[in-house]
Parts: structure tokens; C-alpha cells; sequence
């Protein structure tokens, strides 16, 4: 069995809002991934895949709040340990984060080489400036993007190549674990591909050794990513490999959401999922029993009462829903006729 | 230099030229749409009382003359453009037959040495001060912002009679007026200088203080707006110490105080001159406030010329440092 | 609306601020009221510190109550009619043959005295009789002066013992005694002491705080009005009209508008400065800021779909900019006007300081009061500070409380600066 490079254990946080109430955007999730395998995760706007990013770099800072749970990074328990330790031990080495609006993501009046050259030296690491020079200069031309931009500032470089840079800024230590916020959902379709294509890459020759990456554009993570996860209300709904998720969801949300883009609509991205009406919960007063009983058209009266535990399938399968497979496949099948 | 570059240094020096000439016009008419013949009061004044009808004529007629009053309003811009360009700005009314050049000549340096580092010392402590705000937010917000939006609603002129009142006629630490004993002349002794510099402290704090206000409440929203930037949340992440991510941040906020600074300079020198009235400093503004009072139109519209152009100049500079210096600008102006 | 109103009044810095401000209103609304004085109205000579003040020199209408201060009274018949005089009056009566062995030169006689004197003087008598000692014209005049002094002051110098009826009580106070200030006739107080003129600072104050008032409102109400209608023009109709505009604002801009406005006033001369006119002349000076932000915003509205919406339904161009732009604007409006009044207010104060004021015989404002001040040397040779803290005070207190009705609305509608 391969190494695990990232184990988290029923990890909670929590957002805790100007009036003081708590909100728990992450609750209870349980993941693992191999090494040089990559995980998707999909769900709405708003069901807290966002805050599951955030949450598992392990370093909290205001609104958000670390309230329970273990993030194990190769074998190394990050949680509960010195923030400081995180921030200079953890963050960009061992795990890295490409932010969803990448754009900004870079200070406007520090070049890109010198914004480097910080990043190397937050985390104390044994090289001088001509060093750090040579190796991001290597690290460029590796990833196929031109050495000069080191030299520009990010407000010179073009929508693309700034995402590109993000990317390699963030992968610069060889991080174990990189996070990838919707890195790039900003982009024109050429940029896409080239964003996903040197993402691929870097997991093939190791320079990342895991990766997460979520979005809402499935199609794209069919193409990318190994595993798929769909997240609903700040829980895991569904996980599975990424051709069982995709031709054979199990979830009454994921079969939602799968429909919504098999058949894709203009607009539907920013709106709302067509195939499923509503909006997610509200999670400062989260519902009592399933949380998707509310837009569920299979919702039975007990629904609404008994949160269903997720359960495991085997082969890497999980799903939270009270009916059994047999019962949802019956239900799908009679549906499609 | 870039095509984007050139074309950004056009449209600057354009509108330089632009306000430059309305400043000049406006210089012009507006002092003449004044009531009131300014010749007959100095005919008035300097005529003896047993003059004749004819005495007077000649003596109106003189001064218009001497003045260039007899010639059409064209003649007269002509007169007027000619002599801001050659320096003299004609002849002062009040104190006639003296150049306006000359009397104003040596206080626009006392005002420049005075206002120009005051404006600079106030802008860079109001930076500090505005950045640290945003910083330490809740101490900030809770104790100390109401009394910084307190004081920094007391007037310039308020600040400076204060300052006067405290530290020069109650604990007598700064002479009261002037900006060296009146018993001295001019020269470069060191009793002179030590003079001059104890005379200069309070003039400069008070617009120090006048500078710092406005400032620090620009800093403050610029620096929040900053800290809520993606990049500060992306830099954290790759795990950059709060204090190097503290320096983007003030850094990043205060290239645009430098627009800020462009923008407020007007309003800053008219405090300012107010506020050399009050400590009779000899400057641009004592000059103005003596030639208002003495209905000397020439020197005041000499006054207000030099101070326009002076704030044009500054406000131009600092519109062409600021491209360069900041790299936002510099990429969408000169692209 | 009303939802936003209470959020608004929920701010507790805009909460402070306003109550501040209404407070300031209120007091220059009511305090006529109270204090009838004219505020431009002399009553002493140059600075009086602040206290009660009482009239040294006449004590009538006094009411029910009379105060004998003794060794006043004496000093001032002293000081009235010295002793040589009353010797004077003594001779004379000797000289017409009264009979004056009942009476001397002293305190004590001195009301006998005048008393008989007043029986037997008579002017056109002393001419025709030309009594001895007293025969010449230069004799006859001092008679005659002594006796205008006398029917002058004596009113006041006797009223101490004139009773009013038979209701009058008079009472007799010792020089150890302590009178109730109130129940001194004629006594002033003044909180704020008399400024140059000796007119009292408080009453000038809050008249001038009303005026002052009133001109950051005018210059506030015009700037906005201005600045909402160029910038609702450039902004929404766009095209050459913007930039004809635009290149008139670009000017005002960067011209000072303090040098501005000291050209215009000093055109304009003391005379034709009215109090309205100042206020107008800064109103339409200081347009182009909140034109500039009006037209930037209604652009990056202009092409919303509700505006694109109404457009296509043929709304009128009144109606689209009156129920499609400006209640998205409306708050920046408001908070626009606020931070104009306040510049207003501190405008004409600067312009005051500079000897640019309104007519300084008309009304008083706060920059007038700062003028004053400093050309009478409040701050130093006088060192009245009554004459000049309040003013800087008060003109602090209404930017204050503008200012943090100002960031209280902000902190309501730009939320990123709220947390």
C-alpha cells in the first residue's frame, strides 16, 4: 500500500461571525490521499469547500477558527502544534495553497523573484540570494515558463502566465501536499489547459506529492484528478473514484450535480444548479437530520428527523444517505426510463 | 521610455499647461472685476489738500499711466503676462513705487523653507501614524480613534493659536512672532541662525500637525483595504513572517498617499499661510494677508499666482514620481 | 429606507456625532430666547474676563432692594464734589445769607448740603444779584458748572436713601457684608467675559455658531447640488458634454481652491461680502469633488441592468436618473454633503483669519471672532483666551461631530472597513 501523504481525521472549524455566533463550514471531514494522487472536490458555492482548503493548511487566523480534529501530513501531526512551527515548518513546504483568485494573489509592487526570495527565506533555509536566484530560475525553465518574469512585476505578466507563476511560486519548496483553490476558473480556455496540463505534470515528476484540487467544473476534475468528493453544507456527501462519480454517483446531490453538468446551460455556472432547485442551508442553524433533505426529491418525513451516518462501501466508496445503494439505484434506474 | 510612457507625460504636461493658463487668466480678471477705482484712493492718499480740480486730473491720469491702466484690457493682459514672465509683477499699489517682485521676493523663500519640509514631516508621520491604526485596529478603534477625529477636527489656524498661546506666551519656550529677533540682521552668524531656528519651531509644527490629520485618515483605509488584499492571505499561506507581510502591505498603502499628497497640497498651503499669520513668519502669507488689507491687488494676485504654480509644480512632480515609482501605475498608464 | 435609516442611528459614531451636532443646534435655536442682548452690542471697553460683573455707578431701579455700600457712596461723593467744591457752595450760601451753622464740608452734611444748595441756587438769581465773592462772569460759571455736576450726579449719588413709596425698604449693608449676586441692580454676568468691543463673547458665540452654521449649510447645500448635477450629467450623458465638463472640473481641481477663493473675495471688496454671498461664492468653488466621485460612479452604473432595463422600457431621462442612479448614490451624497458643510464652515473661518470675512458690521461668524481676536491681541499682549478657546472649541466641536457622522455612515455603507 502506498504512503499517505495527507490523513485527516474528523476535522472541525468554524467561522465565528461579528455577532459572535458560530458557524462550522467544515465538520467532521475525513480524507486521505496517496502519494502522487490527486483528489477533487466538487460542491455548490457556499457548501464550504472553500473553508476545507483553508482548513487544512492547519494555520487559522480570523474569522476562521480550528475547533477539533487531526491533520497528519506524512505521518507528522500538524494540529495542535505552535502556529509559529506551522507557518515555518508546514506552510509552503510541506503543504502549499494556490488561492482561488490567483490574480491578485501576488503583491502588485514586489517582483516575482524577489517575492521568492521571501518565500525561501521565511522558512530559514540554509541558501543565499545568488542561490535562490539559481534554483527558481531552474524551477522556470521546467516548467516552461520564461525565466524573465522573475524580473516583472505580476501586474506585467499576462492573466495566464501570473496563474502560471502563482503555481510555481506556491510548488517552489516541493510541498508534499498542494492545495488548489479554483485555480483556474478566471482563465480562458487555452490558459485552462495549460494551467492543468503543468498541474499534471508536477504531480507526474514529484514535484508535488499529493494534490487537492476543488472546483465546481466537473468535467475537469474527470480529466485531472484520481478521486472526486463531493462536499454538501460543510459535510462530506460522496467519495469515490473519478469514473464511479462521474458515470455512477450514488447521492441523490451528486447525481444532481453530475446531471447539472453533463448537460451544461450558459450561466448555470454563477447561478445555480438547474437540475437541483434551492440553496444550500444556512449553516448557522444547520437542519437536524440530512442536511440535503430540504432540495432532496426523495425525501422521506424520517429524513428531515435522522442525520445518516457515511457509509462505507469499500474500494474507497463512502456515501451519507439513509437509503441503501439498491434502494437509490432502483429509484435512478426507474427515473432514466 | 515607452510609447505608453511618452503619451502618459503628454497628457500630464498638457494639463499642466491647461491649468497653468487659466491660473494666469483667472490671476488676471478677477482682481479687476473689483469695486472701486484702486487710483483714485492713492490719488487720494497722496495729493495735498489744497490741490486743484486739474492737480487731481493729472495726478489720476499719471498713476493710470504708471499703472497701465489707460491701455485696453488685451494691453493690459499683455502688460500683466509680461510681467509675471519677467519676474516684476508690476507695481505694487500701497506701497507705490515699489515692485511687487520685490516685495514679495524675499518671503516666498521663507514660506518654502517653511511649508515644503512641514508638508513632507507631516505626510510621512501621518503615514506611520494611519498605518499603525489600521494595524492595532481595536485599540485603535476603540480608544483612540475618537480622540484623533477630535483633534484633527481642530482648525489649522486653531492648532497654530494654541500651540502659540502654550508654548510661546504661557511657558515662553518659543519667541511669540517673526522669524528672527527683530533686532538682528540677516547674516550667517550663528546668533542669527539659532535665531531664526528657534523662531521657525512652532510655525512648522503647527503645520506639521495641520499635514498629519488628513493624512493618517487616508493611510488608515488605505492600509485596511490593503490588509484585506489577496496577496496578504497568499503570502501567509506560503508561510512569510506577519512583519515582512506588515511591510507590502504599508508599503503598497502609501504609494497612493503619494497621489494623496498631490491632491491635499492645496488645501495644506492654505492652512498653512493662515497659519504663518498667526506667527507674523514673514512668508507668502503674511504678504497676502498685508496687501488684503491694504486693498494692494497686484500683490495679491502676485501671491495667489506664486501659489498656484507652486502647488501646480508640486502636484505635478509628485503625479510623475508616483508613475514611477509605483508599479500599478506604471502598468496601466504606460501601457 | 427605513431599515437603512435605523442602522444608521444604530452606528454609535454616527449616533454621537449627531447628537453633538443637534445640541449645537439646538442651544443657537433656543438661547435667543433666553438672552435678549444684541450680540454686536458693546458693554464695557475691550476684554472683560469672564464673571459677574456690577455696575459701579448707578443702582436705580433696583426693585425691591437697595444696597448701601458706604464707603463706596463715600468715595464716590469724594471723588464727585471734593471738599474745596463743597467749601465753594458753603461761601456761596454764606455770601446769599443762609444760614449754614447746621452744616460742614464733611460726608455726613454733604446731603443737608446739597439739600440747601438746592433751595437757594439759582442761576438767573446769581446773575442779577451778583453776591459778594461771587460777582464776576468767571465766579458765575463755576457756580454754574458746580451746580450742572451736582443735579447730575447727586441722582445717582443719593438714590441710596430715596425710597420707592412707602413700600421701599432700605436696607443698610455693612462693607463686611455678602450680597446675593442676583440681587445686585444692574449686575451682568458674563460666562465668557467681553471681547475687543466689549460685547459678550457668549451671546457673539452662539449668534456667530447660528451664522457659521449657516454658511457651511449654503456652501454645503450649493457644492453638493453642483457637484451632483455635473457629475449626474457627465456621468450619465456622457460623450462632449463629459469632457467639456470634465476639462472645467480638471482646472478647479488643481487650482487651489483657497487661492480661489481669496481672489473672489478680495474682487469682491468688505462691502458686497454679505453672509450669503461669502457662503455662495464658497459653494460654487468647491463643486468639483463630489462631481468627479458622482460621475464615476454613475458611470459604472450606467450600464446595469436595471438602468439597461429602464432605458429600454423608454423611461424619461429624469425618470432613470431620479429612480434607477441616485438612490444608489444617495449615501455617498449625503456623506458628501456632510464633509461640505464642515469644509465650508472651515473656509470662511480661514478666509476671516486673512481679512477676507463677510462684512465684519453686520453679523458676527466664528472666522470673524478668530479675526478679532488676533488683531486685538487676544493670544498675546491681552492674553484673553475667553476670546478665542471657545471659538476654536466650537468650530472643533461641529467638524467633530460632522466628521463622525460622517464615519459613521461610512462604516454602515463600506462594510470593509467595518470588521
Amino acid at each position: 500500500m502506498a504512503k499517505k501523504m495527507l490523513e485527516v481525521h474528523e476535522l472541525t472549524t468554524k467561522y465565528i461571525t461579528r455577532q459572535g455566533e458560530d458557524v462550522y463550514s467544515v465538520d467532521h471531514v475525513s480524507l486521505d490521499i496517496e502519494e502522487g494522487k490527486s483528489l477533487g472536490i466538487a460542491g455548490e458555492s457556499g457548501c464550504g469547500k472553500s473553508t476545507l482548503a483553508l482548513s487544512l493548511m492547519g494555520y487559522y487566523f480570523p474569522p476562521l477558527h480550528y475547533t477539533s480534529g487531526e491533520i497528519i501530513i506524512d505521518g507528522k501531526n500538524i494540529s495542535g502544534m505552535d502556529p509559529d512551527v506551522v507557518r515555518k515548518t508546514v506552510l509552503g513546504s510541506e503543504v502549499a495553497y494556490i488561492p482561488q483568485a490567483a490574480m491578485n494573489a501576488l503583491n502588485p509592487t514586489r517582483k516575482v523573484g524577489k517575492f521568492i526570495e521571501d518565500v525561501i527565506e521565511a522558512h530559514e533555509l540554509p541558501m543565499d540570494k545568488k542561490q535562490i536566484r539559481e534554483m527558481a530560475e531552474q524551477r522556470f525553465a521546467k516548467l516552461g515558463l520564461p525565466v524573465e518574469a522573475l524580473d516583472k512585476y505580476s501586474v506585467e505578466l499576462s492573466g495566464g502566465m501570473r496563474q502560471r507563476v502563482v503555481i510555481a511560486i506556491s510548488t517552489i519548496l516541493s510541498p508534499k501536499v498542494l492545495i488548489a483553490d479554483e485555480p483556474s476558473s478566471a482563465l480562458d480556455v487555452t490558459s485552462q489547459k495549460m494551467v492543468i496540463k503543468m498541474m499534471k505534470d508536477m504531480l507526474a515528476n514529484g514535484m508535488v506529492k499529493s494534490m487537492i484540487f476543488i472546483t465546481h467544473e466537473l468535467p475537469l476534475l474527470y480529466n485531472v484528478t484520481d478521486d472526486i468528493m463531493v462536499m454538501y453544507a460543510g459535510q462530506i456527501v460522496e467519495r469515490g473514484t473519478a469514473h464511479e462519480m462521474v458515470f455512477d454517483p450514488i447521492h441523490p446531490y451528486s447525481r444532481g450535480l453530475m446531471r447539472s453538468i453533463l448537460v451544461p446551460e450558459e450561466g448555470t455556472r454563477d447561478v445555480k444548479l438547474t437540475a437541483i432547485p434551492g440553496t444550500p442551508p444556512n449553516l448557522k442553524h444547520p437542519p437536524a437530520g440530512c442536511r440535503f433533505a430540504d432540495r432532496c426529491r426523495y425525501a422521506t418525513p424520517a429524513c428531515k428527523v435522522q442525520q445518516p451516518p457515511l457509509f462505507d462501501i469499500g474500494g474507497g466508496r463512502t456515501y451519507r444517505c439513509s437509503f441503501s445503494v439498491d434502494q437509490l439505484k432502483e429509484v435512478y434506474a426507474h427515473e432514466d426510463e | 521610455m515607452t510609447k505608453g510612457m511618452k503619451k502618459y507625460f503628454k497628457k500630464k504636461i498638457f494639463w499642466f499647461i491647461i491649468t497653468f493658463i487659466a491660473a494666469v487668466i483667472l490671476n488676471f480678471i478677477l482682481p479687476r472685476l473689483m469695486p472701486g477705482d484702486p487710483v483714485n484712493s492713492i490719488v487720494g492718499k497722496n495729493i495735498s489738500p489744497g490741490a486743484t480740480q486739474e492737480q487731481v486730473q493729472e495726478q489720476i491720469a499719471y498713476y493710470k499711466h504708471q499703472f497701465g491702466l489707460d491701455k485696453d484690457i488685451f494691453g493690459q493682459f499683455w502688460d500683466f503676462v509680461k510681467n509675471a514672465f519677467n519676474g516684476t509683477f508690476g507695481v505694487s499699489y500701497s506701497q507705490y513705487p515699489r515692485l511687487v517682485s520685490d516685495i514679495i521676493g524675499s518671503s516666498i523663500w521663507w514660506t518654502v523653507a517653511l511649508q515644503l519640509p512641514a508638508i513632507i514631516v507631516g505626510w510621512l508621520l501621518g503615514n506611520l501614524l494611519g498605518a499603525m491604526a489600521a494595524y492595532k485596529r481595536s485599540v485603535y478603534d476603540k480608544v483612540l480613534m475618537p480622540v484623533t477625529l477630535f483633534f484633527s477636527a481642530i482648525p489649522a489656524f486653531g492648532a497654530a493659536v494654541i500651540l502659540l498661546v502654550l508654548f510661546a506666551v504661557t511657558l515662553g519656550w518659543a519667541p511669540v512672532n517673526g522669524a528672527f529677533d527683530p533686532g538682528m540682521i540677516p547674516s550667517f552668524s550663528w546668533k542669527f541662525i539659532s535665531s531664526v531656528i528657534a523662531h521657525y519651531q512652532l510655525p512648522f509644527w503647527s503645520i506639521v500637525l495641520i499635514s498629519i490629520g488628513g493624512q493618517a485618515v487616508g493611510m488608515r483605509s488605505m492600509s485596511i483595504y490593503e490588509l484585506n488584499a489577496d496577496y496578504v492571505k497568499y503570502a501567509r499561506f506560503l508561510g512569510i513572517k506577519d512583519k515582512k507581510i506588515v511591510r507590502y502591505v504599508f508599503r503598497n498603502a502609501m504609494l497612493p498617499q503619494v497621489t494623496g499628497l498631490a491632491m491635499s497640497i492645496g488645501s495644506m498651503v492654505g492652512g498653512a499661510l493662515v497659519a504663518e499669520t498667526i506667527f507674523s513668519y514673514p512668508g507668502l502669507g503674511m504678504s497676502m494677508y498685508a496687501a488684503i488689507n491694504s486693498s494692494d491687488y497686484p500683490v495679491i494676485s502676485a501671491c495667489t499666482l506664486i501659489i498656484t504654480i507652486m502647488v501646480l509644480i508640486a502636484s505635478f512632480l509628485l503625479d510623475i514620481i508616483y508613475a514611477f515609482i509605483d508599479p500599478r501605475v506604471k502598468a496601466a498608464q504606460f501601457d | 429606507m427605513k431599515h437603512t435609516l435605523r442602522n444608521v442611528f444604530h452606528s454609535p459614531r454616527f449616533l454621537v456625532g449627531f447628537i453633538i451636532f443637534m445640541s449645537i443646534l439646538l442651544t443657537v435655536l433656543i438661547y435667543p430666547w433666553f438672552v435678549h442682548r444684541d450680540p454686536l452690542q458693546g458693554l464695557g471697553k475691550g476684554f472683560l474676563e469672564p464673571g459677574t460683573y456690577v455696575s459701579v455707578y448707578d443702582t436705580n431701579n433696583a426693585g425691591t432692594y437697595r444696597v448701601e455700600l458706604p464707603e463706596a457712596n463715600e468715595n464716590r461723593l469724594e471723588s464727585t464734589i471734593p471738599v474745596k467744591d463743597r467749601q465753594t457752595m458753603l461761601d456761596f450760601l454764606k455770601a446769599k445769607g443762609v444760614d449754614v451753622s447746621a452744616l460742614d464740608t464733611s460726608n455726613e452734611k454733604f446731603h443737608e448740603l446739597i439739600e440747601v444748595w438746592k433751595e437757594n441756587y439759582d442761576e438767573a438769581d446769581a446773575k442779577k444779584n451778583k453776591y459778594e465773592g461771587f460777582a464776576t462772569q468767571a465766579k458765575r460759571n463755576e457756580l454754574r458748572r458746580l451746580n450742572n455736576r451736582l443735579s447730575e450726579d447727586t441722582s445717582a449719588a443719593m438714590s441710596v436713601t430715596k425710597g420707592e413709596g412707602d413700600s421701599a425698604t432700605t436696607t443698610a449693608v455693612a462693607g463686611s457684608d455678602y450680597v446675593k449676586v442676583d440681587e445686585v441692580a444692574n449686575s451682568i454676568n458674563l460666562p465668557l467675559g467681553t471681547d475687543n468691543f466689549g460685547r459678550d463673547t457668549l451671546t457673539e458665540l452662539v449668534k456667530a455658531t447660528g451664522i457659521s452654521l449657516l454658511v457651511g449649510l449654503i456652501a454645503g447645500s450649493i457644492a453638493t447640488v453642483l457637484g451632483l448635477l455635473v457629475g449626474l450629467l457627465a456621468g450619465y450623458v456622457g460623450g462632449l458634454l463629459d469632457d467639456i465638463l470634465m476639462f472645467i472640473a480638471n482646472i478647479f481641481t488643481v487650482i487651489p481652491g483657497f487661492v480661489l477663493l481669496i481672489l473672489i473675495y478680495s474682487a469682491l471688496g468688505a462691502e458686497s461680502r454679505g453672509i450669503v454671498t461669502c457662503a455662495v461664492i464658497i459653494g460654487i468653488t468647491s463643486w468639483v469633488w463630489t462631481a468627479r466621485s458622482v460621475r464615476s460612479q454613475v458611470i459604472s452604473l450606467r450600464n446595469r441592468d436595471h438602468v439597461n432595463l429602464s432605458k429600454l422600457s423608454g423611461h424619461s431621462l429624469f425618470r432613470i436618473v431620479t429612480t434607477d442612479i441616485l438612490p444608489y448614490i444617495a449615501s455617498y451624497v449625503v456623506m458628501a454633503f456632510i464633509l461640505q458643510v464642515s469644509s465650508g464652515i472651515l473656509a470662511e473661518a480661514q478666509l476671516s483669519m486673512l481679512g477676507l470675512g463677510p462684512n465684519p458690521n453686520e453679523l458676527p461668524t466664528l472666522g470673524l471672532m478668530m479675526n478679532w481676536a488676533k488683531l486685538f491681541g487676544a493670544y498675546t499682549s491681552s492674553n484673553a483666551w475667553w476670546a478665542y478657546f471657545p471659538v476654536i472649541l466650537m468650530i472643533a466641536l461641529i467638524s467633530f461631530s460632522l466628521n463622525l457622522m460622517n464615519t459613521g455612515l461610512d462604516q454602515v455603507f463600506n462594510p470593509t472597513l467595518r470588521d
